[in-house]
């Protein structure tokens, strides 16, 4: 007879407010928080850049989802920075996959350990899998992958962690990066001043939608209840789950080295990166409002990557996070709504805090 | 605290057998000792079900979708208890019985044509990661234009990625040999990936007889299916890191050997087949009337039946000719293929499959048989090929006839007239 598949059930951890730590609040800089789980199968033993935010998101997921996790890889910066032959940070079991892979691999990962549990070839619990895939590989190569996997509803955890560019291959131009998002494929030049032209593709929504029945959810490493919780809720939600990620990425922004969890609060309170969460039981998004609202400059000027943008360049930015407040159900400010206008801004380069341009092609 | 954490246990797991489905035990009890016409999708379809697979990714694709259709009918039906995952591509296909099978799920999946060479970047990864999935293909041609007939050109373009590869001529053939390659495979001194291939339509749509054995004689034959080293918890492991470009050529010597060294474990596991259930193979070769051949045909595949038969009315005529069949085009049966062909004065390769501006200048094959018979001790035998049965065409035996016209003219003129020639378009 069949055996039963048991499968494992993670508690949440107490939100209160922290999540949404604002200017002046004590909590702002704390964003290691004391009730963590101390065990981290995420080791040392990569060699992932300074200030990587990859890095951070791999090791809260992996506290989030504990040891008795299997976990798979596509190619992409973290495949490359994370596992060195003879020498690995995971102390979980781990796999490489091809790029394109990400969602077949696990999708058989999980028929797998369904098939084994219930014909009594693996004594269970049901393992967490988790597939952590870079934005090329989730929202391009391997999008169908995901999508054939989330379609499918293999129980499994399906992360984009989204750096907003191809990293590993030296930054060239994926359809997470934003608009005018200097990579070395966008390079900007007289004929093309603001580099990238096209706005991002929405890779959470498109998951949401198209898959009605899975939890989808996006996060930032600014938030690391919220990210940590969120993975709990994924791998606890029986069936498959998307989580979107923003993951600055140093080398490809050229950012201070010690602002990745800042930009992972400002990207959000900017309006570029709206942070939600969908639930299938009620066909719903619950987005997460948050206390600031900035203007696009605040975020955009912390980055190398965005200053060669012109006024009318950062207007339309603006312009596009003012529908996204639109979108999430919020109030747009009049000063935010008044610099839509160009004539309001100055080139990024001569804002006061901007970073000096990135005028080196890739890293 | 608040994870869930399990200790790692100490040792490997038992070596556990997938239980079968109480309809399943009934099903299959009701069917051994008999023998049933079924064509070769269906004799691959009860190899999986004998063989009790976990996992069995599907896309559809002609002429080998029928296999797959037989399997989801065993499923429907509470016969076999497996997850059935019906891929997005066969990229997806592959990847998926990939994942499954490094997590120690026994993985079966399978195409034709175009669909084998759309999951081309999985190969070489999968062998190298020595994952032994089983591929179970119908082979067809490949576009343009497109065309459901058979052609080998699809399965070999894989021959150097890595897997055991070989051909299956009759549907009992295919059963047998689904079943030889699994033992050869996740045998733990092989670890490979395995490909048997029969022919789109001559073996996939074409019924014949199939024995079918009991549950317990294909349990006993075949172990179950343990990685040494899977995605499990309670065994941390991390699987294609990246190497250092000195790590390469090592790991390639290894993947190398691995191919050599499971040369023995095919011949063991042919007999072990035999042995069990009365079927005796070839290893490697199947030798048919060479023992004092002048020439001979080297062919792989269903057209060696009707081969059969045109050499038996050659005989007739007092034509001294032979047929070498390779029962395994991967490993290359290099050492046997020389034994079989010694004193044999001209050999024909039959070139199901196109090799555009290979060596031959015709197909895939025959520069393999030119290599391995190159070291030959002695006289070596004159070597050339004949394209036929391409685009599923059928190889008639006329045509068999005239490519022993051309050996014949071969040996009397002790030259070949060209490495390749394409039957039906010359004289």
């Amino acid at each position: 007879m069949a055996h039963e598949v048991v499968r494992q059930h993670l508690p949440l951890f107490d939100e209160d407010g922290r999540s949404a730590a604002v200017d002046g609040d004590a909590g702002r800089d704390l964003h290691y928080l004391p009730d963590f789980p101390e065990e981290d199968p995420y080791q040392a033993g990569h060699r992932t850049c300074a200030g990587c935010g990859p890095a951070i998101e791999y090791r809260w997921v992996l506290k989030a989802a504990g040891q008795d996790t299997v976990m798979a890889g596509p190619t992409g910066c973290m495949y490359v920075a994370n596992s060195t032959y003879l020498c690995t940070p995971y102390t979980v079991p781990w796999a490489h996959t091809p790029i394109a892979s990400g969602g077949s691999f696990t999708s058989g990962m999980a028929a797998g350990y369904e098939a084994m549990i219930r014909k009594g070839r693996h004594p269970g619990p049901y393992p967490n899998i988790v597939v952590m895939a870079g934005d090329g590989s989730a929202a391009d190569i391997g999008l169908g992958s995901i999508s054939g996997a989330l379609y499918r509803n293999h129980d499994a955890l399906y992360i984009c962690y989204d750096n907003e560019c191809y990293a590993n291959t030296g930054i060239q131009v994926s359809p997470t990066t934003p608009y005018a998002g200097m990579t070395t494929f966008t390079p900007f030049g007289k004929a093309v001043p603001e580099g990238k032209t096209l706005p991002p593709k929405n890779l959470a929504r498109m998951m949401a939608e198209g898959h009605p029945n899975c939890y989808v959810a996006t996060t930032t490493v600014g938030y690391s209840v919220d990210l940590m919780n969120k993975t709990r809720k994924g791998l606890n939600h029986q069936g498959a789950a998307f989580l979107h990620c923003y993951t600055p990425c140093q080398k490809g922004w050229v950012y201070q080295t010690s602002m990745t969890i800042e930009l992972g609060r400002r990207v959000v309170e900017a309006g570029l990166f709206p942070v939600w969460e969908y639930d299938p039981e009620e066909r719903k998004y619950h987005y997460f409002h948050p206390p600031v609202q900035r203007p696009v400059t605040d975020y955009l000027a912390m980055q190398g990557r965005f200053g060669h943008m012109l006024p009318e360049h950062v207007a339309s930015m603006q312009m596009a996070a003012n529908r996204n407040w639109e979108d999430i159900g919020m109030d747009v400010p009049d000063e935010l709504r008044e610099l839509e206008d160009p004539e309001r801004h100055k080139r990024l380069a001569d804002e006061q805090y901007s970073m000096p341009l990135n005028r080196g092609v890739g890293a | 605290m608040t994870t869930v954490t399990t200790s790692p246990a100490s040792g490997p797991a038992a070596l556990e057998r997938g239980v079968r489905t109480p309809d399943g035990e009934k099903f299959i009890d009701g069917i051994a000792g008999t023998s049933v016409r079924m064509n070769g999708c269906s004799a691959a379809a009860y190899a999986a079900l004998y063989a009790n697979v976990d996992v069995i990714t599907a896309y559809p694709i002609r002429p080998y979708t029928a296999i797959m259709m037989n399997l989801a009918q065993f499923i429907a039906d509470g016969v076999l208890d497996a997850e059935y995952v019906t891929a997005d591509g066969e990229h997806a296909q592959l990847s998926a019985a990939f994942g499954a099978a490094s997590c120690g799920a026994r993985a079966f999946t399978g195409s034709s044509g175009v669909g084998v060479t759309y999951a081309y970047e999985m190969y070489s990864i999968i062998s190298g990661a020595r994952i032994p999935v089983h591929m179970s293909i119908a082979d067809r041609t490949l576009d343009p234009p497109g065309d459901f007939g058979s052609e080998h050109t699809d399965a070999l373009c894989t021959r150097d990625m890595g897997w055991l590869l070989g051909w299956a001529a009759t549907p009992q053939e295919v059963f047998d040999k689904s079943l030889i390659a699994l033992a050869i495979g996740e045998d733990p001194r092989v670890l490979l990936p395995q490909m048997v291939v029969q022919d789109g339509y001559f073996v996939s749509h074409i019924a014949g007889k199939v024995d079918l054995p009991s549950a317990a004689a294909v349990d006993a034959y075949l172990p179950p299916y343990q990685l040494p080293f899977a995605l499990d918890p309670r065994r941390p492991v991390s699987h294609g890191p990246q190497i250092h470009p000195e790590q390469g050529p090592p790991l390639q010597l290894e993947r190398a050997r691995a191919m050599e060294d499971a040369i023995p474990v095919i011949r063991e596991k042919t007999d072990e087949f035999g042995a069990a259930f009365g079927r005796h193979y070839s290893h490697f070769v199947e030798e048919f009337m060479l023992d004092d051949a002048e020439i001979a045909i080297v062919i792989s595949g269903g057209h060696s039946v009707t081969c059969r038969a045109a050499i038996m009315r050659l005989r007739e005529q007092g034509i001294k000719v032979g047929m070498a069949r390779l029962m395994w085009v991967r490993p290359f049966p290099s050492e046997d293929l020389r034994k079989a062909l010694r004193g044999v004065k001209a050999v024909g390769v039959v070139e199901t499959n196109l090799g555009l501006g290979g060596p031959s200048y015709g197909g895939i094959l025959a520069p393999d048989v030119t290599t391995a018979l190159y070291h030959m001790e002695g006289t070596r035998p004159l070597v050339t090929s004949f394209m036929a049965g391409l685009g599923g065409e059928t190889v008639p035996v006329a045509e068999f006839d005239w490519m022993a016209g051309k050996l014949a003219a071969a040996v009397r003129n002790g030259r070949v007239e060209k490495a390749a020639h394409w039957v039906g378009f010359e004289d």
